[in-house]
């Protein structure tokens, strides 16, 4: 028997508590992951995954039928982790961050060429896998872990990232290629040794 | 082996894409419900303006019209029904004890001004040097142990 109260909203109609939890358990990992790979802090992703399904609720009515519901979550995770980023980097730019940064726009181009397995974690399992890429993702700076993600993981061009991070297309290519110079070399060691991360 | 940029881009989107999402936090769904229970937990005045009923929208825009109405047209009716100068002498008398409070400010200010002249000149400018050392040494000392203490921990 279903206990659960149905709850009056004026924007959504009747909505059953049930209806709501089995979309939110069906993209909450998804919206989750989208955000802590953005913003590298469980407690922060946290705080943005609540706040997209309050808005997914807003609009329930629409979304728990549409098929881009998916689509629409990831977008508004991404938009309110940027946006989450841009606030809390405006604030906290002096103490963490204590280079330029455009540092990267006038040095010159990384050596992205370096010896490479074909494939990494030869011998790992999937769950080791995963565990190495997440803290190898963590450890890039903000600067390069951003485009990086939002290239990759959210299919976004080069010039919208600029866009949206208001840096210079230069800039975002070359944190993008340093960041999978960066990430390939912490990568490659897993081939070598299991050993676990430090940091 | 060398990799180029363009292999290593494959290999690192192939990587990545890979990847399964990461579970999110048990506390994350409880924390959406109760979030939506105390939402709907409040009144309907308290929600945004368009989640309103549409009457009460429509009521609030009826009333406020009226009363923006209601004071322009007091506003006309007064200046061609008052007699501003007896209007003024009236408002000079109820508002005559903020001259008083000009007065005792102004005689706050000479005190100061006299006693800051008094001070001799190297004084004030060591105390300024002294406490914008203060205040630089401070903040230096909160932006190294943000950066030794947050930043490492993160």
């Amino acid at each position: 028997m279903n206990d659960d109260i149905p709850v009056q909203t004026q924007t959504t109609g009747l909505i059953t508590p049930t209806d709501f939890t089995t979309f939110m358990r069906n993209y909450q990992d998804m919206v989750f992951s989208t955000a802590v790979r953005l913003v590298g802090n469980d407690a922060q992703a946290e705080d943005i995954s609540q706040e997209v399904f309050l808005k997914a609720y807003e609009r329930f009515d629409t979304l728990q039928s549409s098929p881009t519901a998916g689509g629409w979550l990831k977008t508004v995770a991404t938009n309110l982790s940027l946006n989450h980023l841009s606030r809390y980097r405006n604030r906290w730019k002096f103490f963490s961050e204590f280079r330029r940064d455009d540092a990267a726009d006038d040095s010159d181009q990384p050596d992205v060429e370096f010896a490479a397995p074909d494939a990494f974690f030869t011998g790992m399992d999937a769950g080791e896998r995963r565990e190495w890429i997440e803290k190898a993702l963590d450890q890039l700076p903000e600067h390069q872990r951003v485009p990086l993600v939002l290239f990759h993981f959210e299919d976004m061009p080069y010039d919208e990232i600029a866009k949206r991070l208001h840096v210079s297309l230069a800039k975002v290519k070359t944190d993008i290629l340093r960041a999978r110079a960066a990430l390939a070399r912490i990568l490659a060691h897993s081939g070598a040794s299991h050993e676990k991360f430090s940091a | 082996m060398k990799r180029s940029p363009e292999e290593l881009e494959k290999l690192i989107h192939e990587t990545l894409r890979a990847l399964p999402d990461r579970r999110a936090p048990r506390s994350l769904e409880a924390r959406v419900l109760a979030a939506i229970e105390a939402r709907s937990a409040l009144p309907w005045w308290r929600h945004s303006f368009a989640d309103w009923p549409l009457a009460a929208r429509i009521g609030f825009v009826a009333l406020s019209t009226a009363i923006a109405a209601a004071m322009v047209a007091a506003l006309m009716w007064l200046s061609g029904n008052v007699d501003t100068s007896q209007l003024g002498s009236t408002l000079a008398n109820r508002i005559g004890w903020i001259d008083g409070l000009q007065q005792a400010l102004a005689g706050l200010r000479d005190f100061a001004s006299l006693v800051i002249r008094s001070i001799p000149t190297g004084w004030l400018y060591g105390a300024l040097a002294g406490f914008v050392g203060v205040y630089a040494l401070l903040f230096g000392l909160g932006a190294t142990a943000y950066r030794a203490l947050y930043q490492q921990s993160r």
